[in-house]
């Protein structure tokens, strides 16, 4: 048995802030034994994480989620053949991590023998926590996990065929609420309560071969999906508004849901020559869901009279896809390539629905409903790289698309009316360039533009004249790291009687300091900035209000400092500190505009109100793992959350969370 | 002075490589090339634990012809650089050439991946990003994809505004290490996007065969429905939602429902499926109305319905 010693040097590195566990390996020796013709590693870390939360655990439970309980925190293991010929694998790696009870749980497996087969399994569970936010009122909440797994087999892989297997599985289930208006559309809103079970399983089943020199690569895949949410009321209720005499004393809904979308995928590749090279990529899918509802209700209704209602309703959504990609590159000298790329994408989408209903046992309403989304998109990019010299280098492109859309909407059994279809077509020209530059081994700048513009933007805020400038610098030694970046982006779209505009600049420094192996500093500040202009028209006391407008205007502040300091390859310290702060549009007080204020001063309270969303999300992180024994470890560290919005209290929180743990490696 | 075994164990290698080198010397292969042995003679840290490298597999195939095999199969013949005992420019030394000649190296064999179809328009490949400012041959943090670290911190240690975003209280669970940019992104290049007039971004992935990478997870939300929010299909999910992070609850653009909605229903001419514009809201909503601000609490299927055009149901 031998082991392979291995110094794991601390870098330095830029990142965001990170859970304060698992443990990262930072330092320390010995990774490797040997057990007959292999090489093995392993790491496990096992701990407890704990929690406490002031305020509103809603929110943290959206935000973080940690919780209290044994876990395995972190764990590797690795077998390497040392021949390259192994008698059943030759690599086998295994990561896990969060296994227990935390929020974001993962496992990947990569299991291979050279020449006849590898096997790659990702397992991953992710619980999501909607607390019922003050968005939709606040009724719609959901605690839902949800579990992905994906295997993929591929025999032969070094070799002129191969092929290949695969299956994925995505599944979230959970508790939920969601809402229902009723019993007209000037009635109240109910809050009814959800069982969540989503399912989708794809299979898929390929091959590629090399024939004279063309690589072939071909996917045939099927996907199903079921979807079942039934909805109750669970108690008599008088709904949201208690004022109005609209009551519910039952309610249920069923809703069915499921389908299959089969596909192909089918990629060409040909180096003609060393400096022509062309690719393709084509697909194709099908895409066909069924649907069915029953719902029944009894209550009262606007007017204080008994009501009841039972809908049955049934549908089917169809959406063919189909795509097209062909890339082309030159590269006549070694300084000059172009690149051209031409795409196309054609999906017609169309469903109908068919409604019955029955109020107080009598038929009401019966209604065919159907809807045709159809849109074709041609685009076509040239893009020119040239080296000037070997310190300075530029690129240049242009790109233009056209889109068609066609659009058939008709809610009734007369389909002739509603059958002439809409159509709408835009087309995008636009540039780009971008300069390199490297006077000194080190040091870059760089430099990147882009303008576009669109004759036919489907959205009010889709974009039509735009254009963005970015500039890097970056200084980078073996010690140290300086980077800064400035970004900006306009969008300009307006029509004769509404305008929209946003303006987005973000500003960053970064830096990275590792004078010594056992000592770095990282730090980085960015400062992004947003700020749109929407022409809006809506409905108040029954008056349409045209020609008011809608701002937003964020500044955001984003800072992150972390340091690492290795004490004797004996103990390793992480101090990290993350704050990311919105200011906001400098406004004290949230119905008071601010100066300068870009909206009408007639504006209504709630657009004033919803200009700005000034909050500070702080998270420190202190993190300490002691070398007990050579391949034992103990770890400690605590993490501090802090939520704050600046106008509102009612969903801020503080919260503390730490864990211990030992890790076990070798 | 008696040498104990520490010392005995390192001057044994040494004398070890001194052979094997003086062996090699005096038999120099054709076409300039010299061997695995001969550089692991010299680079003996290096050759340790090329085992675990993905790229042993052309040493451990053992029929491969010595422009495909081992050390120089990417750092080309090796014979001069013996020769001159040692030196950059004597060999293809990565560290040193540019970016375009690392990529040409790489893709003599890479080339024909399906993930590396768009990678000379990718923007990495214009911003002079090479295969090595992200892969570490000689020192990964793992064999997989052998990443000179782990991917989030490579990918915002240049994307500064996307760490930023990945620290705000709403977003992706990258930095808890639930997922990956690579889950959405292709960082080396990607097929025109079927979304925004299939222009930008370039660096989306592809879900399944063609649909935007969100629907991977969020399958509930692909669809087809009877009834789309042509919203979703035309511009993409990041009309409303920003897939980084957000300080608005659910990835939202604005920090409330109805003016994300409003900015865009307000029935000016010449937007929309029809050109007529994005139909305004009815008359029977009121705005001054708090009750009317939360659109979605009756729009629950505001992603797509089957069961009514309003996504009521």
């Amino acid at each position: 048995m031998r082991n392979t010693i291995l110094f794991l040097l601390i870098t330095s590195s830029l990142q965001g802030q990170p859970l304060v566990g698992p443990t990262p390996q930072q330092a320390g020796p010995a990774r490797g034994e040997s057990v007959g013709d292999y090489n093995l590693t392993n790491s496990f870390e096992t701990g407890y994480r704990f929690y406490t939360v002031d305020g509103n655990g809603g929110m943290y439970r959206s935000n973080v989620n940690l919780r209290n309980g044994l876990r395995l925190l972190s764990g590797s293991f690795t077998a390497n053949s040392k021949t390259g010929h192994g008698k059943y694998f030759d690599e086998l790696v295994l990561n896990v991590q969060g296994l227990g009870t935390d929020p974001y749980q993962s496992s990947i497996l990569r299991l291979q023998k050279n020449k006849i087969y590898r096997y790659d399994f990702i397992w991953r569970s992710s619980d999501y926590y909607n607390p019922a936010l003050t968005i939709s009122g606040g009724r719609h909440f959901l605690d839902t996990t949800r579990q992905l797994q994906d295997h993929d087999v591929t025999l032969f892989p070094q070799a002129k065929y191969r092929l290949f297997f695969g299956y994925s599985r995505n599944a979230q289930n959970g508790p939920g609420l969601s809402t229902t208006q009723y019993f007209d559309s000037r009635g109240d809103e109910f809050t009814l309560f959800a069982n969540i079970h989503r399912l989708r399983n794809e299979y898929r089943l390929g091959g590629q071969a090399d024939v004279l020199g063309l690589r072939i690569n071909l996917l045939r895949g099927w996907e199903n999906y079921s979807e079942s949410q039934d909805q109750n009321l669970g108690a008599p209720s008088v709904g949201s508004n208690p004022n109005d005499r609209i009551t519910l004393n039952s309610f249920r809904r069923t809703q069915p849901y499921q389908g299959s979308t089969p596909y192909w995928r089918l990629s060409l590749l040909r180096n003609v020559t060393k400096v022509f090279q062309a690719n393709g990529l084509f697909s194709y899918s099908e895409g066909r869901r069924d649907f069915s509802l029953t719902e029944s209700a009894d209550g009262t209704n606007r007017f204080g009279a008994s009501a009841n209602r039972q809908i049955l309703l049934s549908g089917t959504g169809t959406r063919p896809v189909a795509t097209g990609n062909l890339t082309l590159s030159f590269l006549p000298t070694d300084n000059l390539t172009i690149t051209n790329h031409s795409s196309f994408y054609n999906i017609r989408m169309s469903g109908d629905s068919t409604y019955r209903e029955l109020n107080n046992g009598t038929a009401n309403l019966a209604l065919l409903s159907f809807q045709f989304l159809g849109i074709q998109t041609w685009s076509n990019q040239t893009d020119i790289s040239y080296r000037f010299t070997k310190w300075v280098s530029a690129y240049g492109g242009y790109q233009y698309a056209s889109r068609r859309i066609r659009s058939i909407q008709y809610q009734d059994i007369d389909p002739a009316k509603g059958l002439i279809p809409d159509e709408q077509n835009n087309r995008l020209n636009s540039g780009l360039f971008g300069l390199r530059f490297q006077p000194v081994k080190g040091l870059r700048f760089s430099v990147d533009g882009e303008t576009g513009r669109t004759d036919h933007p489907i959205y009010p805020i889709s974009d039509k004249n735009y254009h963005g400038l970015g500039g890097r610098a970056q200084w980078k030694t073996r010690k140290l790291t300086l980077s800064t970046s400035y970004k900006t982006n306009y969008n300009f779209n307006s029509t004769a009687i509404t305008a929209f505009s946003s303006r987005g600049r973000n500003a960053s420094f970064d830096a990275a300091w590792s004078p010594v192996t056992w000592f770095t500093l990282d730090g980085g500040y960015s400062k992004l900035h947003l700020n749109t202009l929407s022409g809006i028209a809506y409905f108040s006391s029954s008056q349409l209000v045209t020609g008011d407008r809608s701002a937003f205007i964020s500044n955001i502040h984003a800072l992150n400092l972390a340091s690492r300091i290795n004490i004797r390859k004996k103990v390793d310290l992480y101090l990290g500190f993350n704050r990311v702060n919105d200011t906001g549009d400098g406004r004290t007080n949230i119905t008071q505009s601010a100066p300068g204020s870009l909206l009408n001063p007639s504006s209504s309270a709630a657009f004033v109100t919803a200009q700005t969303f000034p909050l500070a999300f702080t998270s420190p992180l202190a993190r300490i793992s002691i070398r007990i024994r050579e391949k034992l470890r103990m770890n400690f560290g605590y993490q501090y959350y802090g939520y704050g919005e600046k106008f509102y209290s009612f969903q801020d929180y503080n919260a503390h969370t730490g864990y211990v743990s030992l890790t076990w490696a070798f | 002075m008696i040498l104990g075994p520490p010392k005995l164990s390192l001057i044994l290698p040494l004398l070890f490589v001194a052979l094997v080198s003086g062996q090699e010397q005096t038999k120099p292969s054709s076409n300039g090339f010299a061997g695995n042995d001969v550089c692991r003679a010299c680079h003996p840290a290096v050759w340790q634990n090329f085992y675990k490298n993905p790229h042993f597999k052309s040493v451990a195939a053992g029929n491969l012809p010595p422009d495909k095999n081992g050390c120089e199969g990417c750092h080309g013949p090796a014979q001069k650089h013996v020769d001159a005992k040692g030196g950059k420019s004597t060999i293809l030394a990565f560290s040193v050439m540019p970016a375009k000649q690392v990529l040409d190296a790489c893709l003599a064999c890479h080339s024909k991946d399906i993930s590396r179809h768009n990678i000379r328009r990718s923007s990495h490949t214009q911003a002079d990003v090479a295969c090595n400012s992200c892969h570490s041959i000689h020192k990964p943090v793992s064999s997989k994809s052998l990443l000179a670290s782990k991917q989030s911190e490579l990918c915002t240690s240049c994307h500064a505004s996307v760490r930023a975003q990945f620290s705000m209280p709403f977003k992706h669970r990258v930095n808890e290490g639930a997922m990956q940019c690579s889950d959405c992104h292709n960082p080396h290049g990607a097929p025109a996007p079927t979304t925004s007039m299939s222009v930008r971004p370039r660096m989306m992935e592809h879900a399944q065969a063609n649909e935007q990478s969100c629907i991977k997870c969020h399958a509930d939300k692909r669809g087809p429905f009877a009834f789309e929010h042509a919203a979703v299909r035309v511009d993409g999910c990041e009309t409303c939602h920003s897939p980084h992070g957000s300080m608005n609850a659910k990835l939202l653009r604005r920090p409330v429902v109805f003016t994300l909605c409003l900015e865009c229903h307000n029935g000016a001419p010449g937007f929309g499926r029809s050109s007529q514009g994005i139909p305004t809201q009815s008359g029977s909503h009121n705005m001054a109305d708090p009750r009317y601000q939360n659109c979605t609490t009756c729009h629950v299927r505001i992603h797509g319905s089957n069961a009514d055009p309003l996504f009521l149901r």
